[in-house]
């Protein structure tokens, strides 16, 4: 391989590997949610929120560590308000879920706008440290992608597969699958499925903030009311491309990333192909996956229903 | 102090019990809109007088918000038509997409060496219109096929394919239909092709009748015919339906084309009477707030129509407002959407009642 090329791949993939973090963090508390049988499609304004208060946090306290915990504690704040419209008033998931991306949109601005004046000073966060393995980090094609990321990425990394090992191997996982797949059956069993569900949309909450704030203080620095544009709906389809697998959800991040990293450096250069067919592709497969026409598809059976004790 | 929620006996269901709530919903978002303007050391009386002046008393202001209702309106009808049908469909966003695409490629043909050029614009400006529906129809008809056909689940296909219909779009206007310039965007249509403006000294088109008359379509189809009815019972209980002979799987993807064809109509009227050209970035939440209009109207027409122009007056209003005020129109956003949550949690006391301490009880 010539070394513009390789040089090329090496680039590329970093690139990708840099912008699967967010995307990860946020299926995986989708993932969670899902696997419980709430569908959350406010997830896109848990992590706006979750962004802007890991760039007030940060900003306060000059740590990037405290921002990750404020954009923690704000993502499970506000979905305590999102499981409760879910679970206990037991309001349409969908509904809930849009609405509340409006409400956060409004509130992210406005409260931006009120903190910071009217014309903010351009005040960059501090950033999440990089972790650069001597030696390791300057081999070729995956020495950058592995060894030379923000500290947040490998803490992602194990966030997924943790939450794998919990999903599959204890008592608690299989308790959530269940209710997510028949909560009659698990409440028979003695499972609490409210609290679970609770949890689980808690969990979400997690998930979505830290996302927000891996936005912020790995790639961005900076807050805006943009910041997110769509990428929290993007978790919608990773989850549904990794069939509902925490561990799958690592490379169907990795593939929705690896087409934005694309397009991106494609730009530089004057190719035939059109960098819209190469975002919209992870997109199309995720149709595909969920289309029931390969397969009938293996959604929590529970998904979108609320539960009634009663009923 | 514990607070619990208890069963009611029966649920309340009078008609005044959902005005109480209703109106309950949106004094205390209005309240807390108020409180929301206070740091900004204007009062809540002079930022609501310039919203509400703007959007409904002023008469180029009502015509704004009319403007801005007529998609919202669509996508209402649509909304009935499919939610009350069992179709719980979110792709409202991309059929607006592809309806104005497909009108624009209508009148793209209608420029200067086009097949259509010798065509007489009215003529145009109908195959556009109805060549958009097509179109949106089209769209939603494939998440009809998916999911009564091979059990796929509408509500994920539909979010995913709205991404498809954004980046097709911003293909096109990057792309093959760009025109010279430092904008995405395509050439701009020629003003006979234009919808008509039918009140002078504002923007309002045409395509507002059109919305108003697809309304009343809606309404004779729901309420009226045998297909709406059976539309109806195979959304409330599909199973019985069936029983009852009913064909589910058939009036769900009728229901599938009729709100994607709405809404593909919305999208080319956007065009034809507010742009007047494709460009990027016309996907901005209509698709979905239209949904909650047709919920805030209870999933009926003359709701539905009433609070899209609610809705879009509080938007144009709001916009107006930072204007004038240098107010925030975030502000606007929150009221909505606090309008709405408190609508949905307050149902909740049709069924409950609040126990307080265990003892007395509200």
């Amino acid at each position: 391989m010539d070394i513009p090329e390789l040089a090329f791949l090496t680039t590329w993939i970093a690139a990708s590997v840099r912008l699967t973090g967010p995307l990860l963090l946020a299926s995986i508390g989708e993932l969670i949610s899902e696997r419980a049988g709430v569908l959350n499609v406010g997830i896109e304004g848990t992590v706006l929120l979750g962004a802007l208060a890991a760039y007030l946090g940060a900003i306060w306290s000059g740590s990037p560590w405290i921002g990750a915990l404020a954009a923690a504690g704000m993502g499970m704040l506000v979905n305590v308000f999102l499981a409760w419209m879910y679970v206990v008033v037991k309001a349409s998931q969908v509904v809930v879920g849009i609405i509340f991306n409006v409400l956060a949109m409004g509130i992210a601005s406005y409260a931006f706008r009120t903190i910071m004046g009217d014309i903010p000073r351009i005040q960059t966060a501090p950033m999440m440290p990089e972790i650069s393995v001597p030696g390791l980090k300057d081999l070729p094609l995956i020495g950058p992608a592995l060894f030379g990321q923000s500290v947040m990425f490998y803490i992602t990394i194990l966030i997924a597969l943790g939450t794998g090992w919990l999903m599959y191997r204890t008592r608690l996982g299989l308790n959530l699958r269940a209710v997510g797949e028949y909560p009659k059956a698990a409440a028979a069993a003695g499972i609490n499925v409210v609290r679970m569900r609770i949890i689980a949309v808690l969990a979400c909450g997690l998930g979505g903030g830290l996302a927000g704030a891996y936005f912020v203080l790995v790639q961005i620095g900076l807050f805006r009311d943009t910041i997110v544009q769509g990428r929290g709906f993007i978790a919608l389809g990773i989850v549904i491309l990794a069939r509902w697998n925490p561990y799958l959800a690592i490379l169907a991040a990795f593939g929705f990333a690896s087409m934005d990293a694309l397009a991106l450096s494609l730009q530089l250069f004057d190719l035939p192909i059109p960098t819209q067919a190469l975002v919209a592709l992870p997109y199309l497969l995720t149709v595909l996956a969920v289309s029931g026409v390969f397969g009938r598809s293996r959604n929590p059976a529970a998904l979108m229903t609320p539960y009634h004790a009663d009923r | 102090m514990r607070v619990s929620l208890e069963k009611r006996d029966t649920p309340l269901i009078s008609g005044w019990s959902v005005v109480a709530m209703s109106v309950l919903a949106v004094l205390i978002g209005m309240v807390l809109g108020g409180v929301l303007f206070l740091p900004f050391e204007a009062s809540p009386w002079e930022g609501y007088q310039s919203l509400i002046g703007n959007a409904f008393f002023s008469k180029r202001g009502f015509g704004y918000t009319l403007v801005t209702a007529t998609p919202l309106m669509m996508v209402g009808f649509g909304t009935i038509v499919a939610w009350r049908c069992g179709f719980i469909f979110l792709g409202f966003e991309g059929c607006l997409l592809i309806g104005a695409m497909g009108g624009t490629m209508v009148g793209l043909g209608a420029l200067e060496g086009g097949i259509l050029s010798t065509s007489a614009p009215a003529l145009v400006v109908t195959l556009a219109l109805i060549w958009g529906a097509t179109l949106g129809a089209l769209w939603a008809g494939l998440v009809g096929e998916l999911k009564t056909r091979f059990g796929g689940n509408e509500v994920l296909i539909a979010l995913m394919m709205n991404f498809l219909a954004i980046y097709l779009v911003q293909y096109l206007v990057a792309g093959p239909w760009r025109v010279v310039g430092d904008m995405p965007q395509t050439e701009r249509l020629p003003k006979d092709l234009w919808l008509p403006y039918i009140l002078s000294g504002t923007r309002l088109h045409a395509g507002f009748l059109i919305a108003l008359a697809s309304g009343v379509a809606i309404w004779v189809v729901m309420a009226k015919s045998r297909v709406g009815f059976e539309m109806i019972a195979s959304g409330l209980n599909p199973r019985s339906a069936r029983y009852g002979g009913i064909l589910v799987g058939i009036r769900q993807r009728q229901a599938a084309l009729i709100a994607g064809g709405l809404a593909g109509l919305a999208g080319a009227i956007t065009i034809y009477g507010v742009h007047h050209r494709l460009l990027d970035g016309l996907s901005d939440g209509t698709g979905f707030v239209g949904i909650v209009t047709a919920l805030l109207g209870r999933m009926t027409v003359p709701g539905t129509a009433i609070a899209s122009v609610l809705y879009g007056g509080l938007s144009v209003g709001g916009d107006a407002m930072q204007r004038q005020t240098g107010l925030p129109s975030s502000i606007v956003l929150i009221v909505q959407a606090s309008i709405v949550l408190l609508l949905l949690a307050t149902e909740v006391l049709r069924t409950h009642r609040i126990v307080l301490s265990g003892r007395r009880k509200v």
